[in-house]
């Protein structure tokens, strides 16, 4: 009794400075950014509750609904991204000549700064730019396609460069779990006559569950929090077409200094990856057998 | 022994230090912003021989990136140490002043008024009250590439609207190339500029035939081709503006005299081609592209220092320094001696396009007036809203007719309840603000000594194109 408890005070003692400062860092910064949410908090002024009034304001905005509608659709990217990266795990983990420049290739994208992922597809997507160059001289467009001018390409031209940059972090995931499957186990179903799609499907598949579990949750994360593409490369233009509910809550916050309706706007995003999240680790959870 | 007479002596020196101390000193700290490191020797300097003639003043420069000087300021006021001057921009000092941020400064301006061009003044009055000491401004000024005018039979550049619509559509046809790239997501200022009234009577007026009119002919030059489509409703437009002109695939760029000395170190090839003349006036007798920079005195200064506070704003901004500053700057003095010098309405013989640029803005500086809607809450989301229906409009994706009502809807109801709200708090009602906040009509001087052009009333500019 005596040696659980002090396990247990071992254990609290350890946890301790990480709590503090998750306490201090997260934990605070949540809890009371959602209080201000139902304030009308301004440095200039007292701070007085206005209910739901930020809430109701933001839910009548149009750059918000639009802007929520988005993130919703920024998670159609999810298995795009997951089987993407998962395939391209699969081809990098063979041994091959040169594979480790394409492992480090495809992970330039996720240590490359976004401002320079900016410039770069700016670049490609520009009127004038390497796609639309590339496309004219394959014949396969007549004239200039305005892929970041043009309010129904924005969007998914923001969702590819997200996927882009996505992608090359999965995938590193997913490697590290493809090589923690025991050798063993393939030999095994080798010996047994068992076909290569068999083997992923029966034995790949299912030993890397809890990652794509945890890397499906991650992505449905990332797919609601997607802001920083949008500012990089259309500030939520054209005609307001690709604002995220995030971009709205950074647009508000940090350019026009509006924190309760920010703070509003985080709330609403936040509830709503708790629910995805939450949705993701019951549906996706491995089963007990 | 020793040890005590050490101290002793120690003791007595400390003391007669004090002693013979000079008189308290006090600290002027101001603000700038994105002035550092291209100006470090101009402020540094103006610090240093302000302090060598008035000892006992202490002078303190720091300098902010513009995005993040307004959190630094309410930082400050709310913490009780506000600087003593700091450098805004027309609509910042206005929405400060709304809030009472800001301290009237007519008292300190004492006799100075009429050193400044009567322009910038007007622009800095809210309510009657003065915020400002005017430090500098912006024009825009119209460079058009002569071998793409040539090659669509063009001869002079434009003197209306109506012409630079009817130049780009002519360039769009006959080089397929974009004619002009108008920063469209400042439509509202546009519209002023026009003499079409963005708000009337604390609702929408932008949806009357007039303002249709208008947004049709830009939807025509759009459709022929002839408006730039990069970025054309982006918030900053400029990059891609000047981006195309030095590629060369842009027929007139409408920028300050700065994009012309860009043009020059980035494409000397175009810069070559590169004719300047001066925007057209609107109809409102309003030059395009002001943007007024002054030195506005934070609330919650000390009032004691208020003095010294006035005397140092008018030395910064007094026309020497304001002439130095817009001489290193390519920018244009608010002083009106400073703005009549040679260096700005002189061409030199055998001047490039660059010097040529300062000059043809030197003669719409006196028309120049920062363009803006005040005294609405959340007037920024109110413009997207008319710019996306603008957009709709221009691009063709909507009748527009129907887009600006639509945006004209939304717009009222959010007047409306603005209206209520500053009712209950016993506020001035919008509309009455919004009236006061109008740039007047200005009366136009003579005719231009440089450009033997008259700026007439006849003349239509490009309004909100030049506020970058």
């Amino acid at each position: 009794m005596v040696s659980g408890r002090r396990t247990a005070l071992a254990a609290w003692l350890f946890l301790a400075p990480a709590l503090v400062l998750l306490a201090a860092f997260s934990f605070w910064p949540v809890g009371f950014g959602s209080y201000l949410a139902f304030t009308d908090y301004s440095l200039i002024r007292p701070t007085s509750s206005v209910g739901l009034d930020n809430f109701r304001y933001i839910f009548d905005n149009e750059m918000f609904v639009t802007g929520l509608k988005n993130s919703l659709v920024f998670l159609l990217m999810v298995p795009f991204v997951q089987i993407g990266a998962l395939g391209l795990a699969v081809l990098v983990n063979n041994r091959l000549p040169g594979i480790r420049l394409f492992r480090a290739a495809f992970y330039v994208p996720v240590v490359t700064t976004v401002s320079v992922v900016g410039i770069m597809w700016g670049f490609m997507f520009h009127e004038q730019g390497a796609l639309n160059y590339m496309l004219m001289a394959l014949r396969f467009v007549d004239a200039p396609v305005g892929w970041l001018s043009n309010d129904t390409l924005a969007l998914f031209c923001i969702m590819f460069v997200t996927l882009w940059r996505g992608l090359g972090w999965y995938m590193v995931m997913y490697l590290a779990a493809l090589q923690a499957v025991p050798a063993e186990m393939q030999e095994a179903a080798i010996l047994d006559g068992a076909s290569r799609w068999q083997r992923f499907w029966k034995i790949t598949v299912p030993m890397l569950h809890p990652t794509i579990m945890v890397c499906t949750i991650l992505s449905v994360l990332a797919a609601l929090k997607a802001y920083q593409e949008v500012d990089v490369l259309t500030q939520g233009g054209p005609m307001n077409s690709t604002f995220t509910a995030l971009y709205y809550s950074y647009d508000q916050g940090l350019k026009h200094l509006k924190l309760p309706r920010a703070l509003a706007a985080s709330f609403v995003v936040s509830v709503f990856c708790v629910g995805i999240a939450m949705l993701c680790l019951r549906y996706l959870k491995p089963r007990q057998k | 022994m020793k040890i005590k007479l050490l101290l002793t002596a120690l003791m007595a020196l400390g003391a007669a230090t004090l002693v013979a101390a000079a008189p308290p000193v006090q600290k002027i700290e101001f603000w700038t912003f994105s002035m550092k490191p291209k100006f470090t020797p101009y402020f540094e300097g103006l610090a240093r021989s302000y302090e060598a003639a008035h000892p006992g003043i202490k002078i303190e420069w720091v300098d902010f990136p513009w995005d993040i000087i307004q959190t630094k300021l309410v930082t400050r006021i709310v913490a009780g140490t506000p600087p003593a001057l700091v450098n805004l921009n027309v609509p910042w000092a206005d929405e400060f002043a709304r809030d009472g941020l800001l301290t009237p400064v007519d008292e300190l301006l004492q006799g100075a008024r009429q050193r400044y061009l009567a322009s910038t003044l007007e622009d800095l009055t809210f309510g009657g009250k003065t915020y400002g000491f005017p430090m500098y401004s912006n024009v825009a000024v119209i460079s058009y590439n002569t071998d793409i005018f040539k090659a669509a039979g063009l001869t002079r550049a434009p003197n209306s609207l109506d012409e630079q619509l009817a130049f780009a559509r002519q360039i769009a046809q006959r080089t397929g190339k974009a004619g002009l790239c108008p920063a469209l997501s400042k439509i509202d200022g546009l519209m002023m500029q026009q003499g079409l009234p963005v708000i009337k009577d604390g609702r929408a007026a932008f949806n009357s035939p007039a303002h249709v009119a208008l947004v049709a002919k830009l939807a025509a030059t759009y459709k022929a081709g002839g408006l730039l489509k990069d970025s054309l409703f982006a918030e900053d437009n400029f990059p891609a503006a000047i981006d195309a002109y030095k590629g060369g695939r842009l027929g007139m760029l409408l920028a300050p005299p700065t994009a012309v000395k860009r043009i020059e170190t980035d494409a000397k090839d175009i810069y070559a081609k590169t004719g300047v003349a001066p925007a057209p006036l609107g109809p409102t007798g309003i030059a395009d592209g002001g943007w007024l920079v002054h030195f506005a005195v934070p609330a919650g200064v000390d009032k004691k220092l208020l003095p010294q506070i006035g005397e140092f704003a008018r030395y910064l901004t007094n026309d020497a320094n304001q002439l130095a500053f817009a001489k290193q700057a390519s920018v244009y003095p608010a002083a009106a001696e400073a703005a009549r010098d040679p260096f700005f309405l002189a061409v030199p013989p055998g001047a490039g396009a660059a010097e040529k640029a300062v000059s043809a803005g030197a003669v719409s500086m006196p028309h120049s007036h920062t363009l803006y809607v005040s005294g609405v809450t959340d007037y920024d989301e109110l413009r997207r809203s008319l710019v996306k229906a603008v957009e709709a409009g221009v691009t063709g994706r909507q009748d527009i007719q129907q887009a600006l009502d639509a945006a004209a809807a939304i717009w009222n109801k959010k007047l409306a309840r603005q209206s209520k709200l500053s009712r209950i708090q016993g506020q001035t009602p919008i509309a009455a603000q919004l009236a006061s906040s109008q740039p007047a009509l200005m009366p136009l001087s003579g005719p231009s000594r440089i450009w033997g052009q008259t700026p007439n009333a006849a003349q239509a500019g490009w309004g909100a194109g030049g506020i970058w």
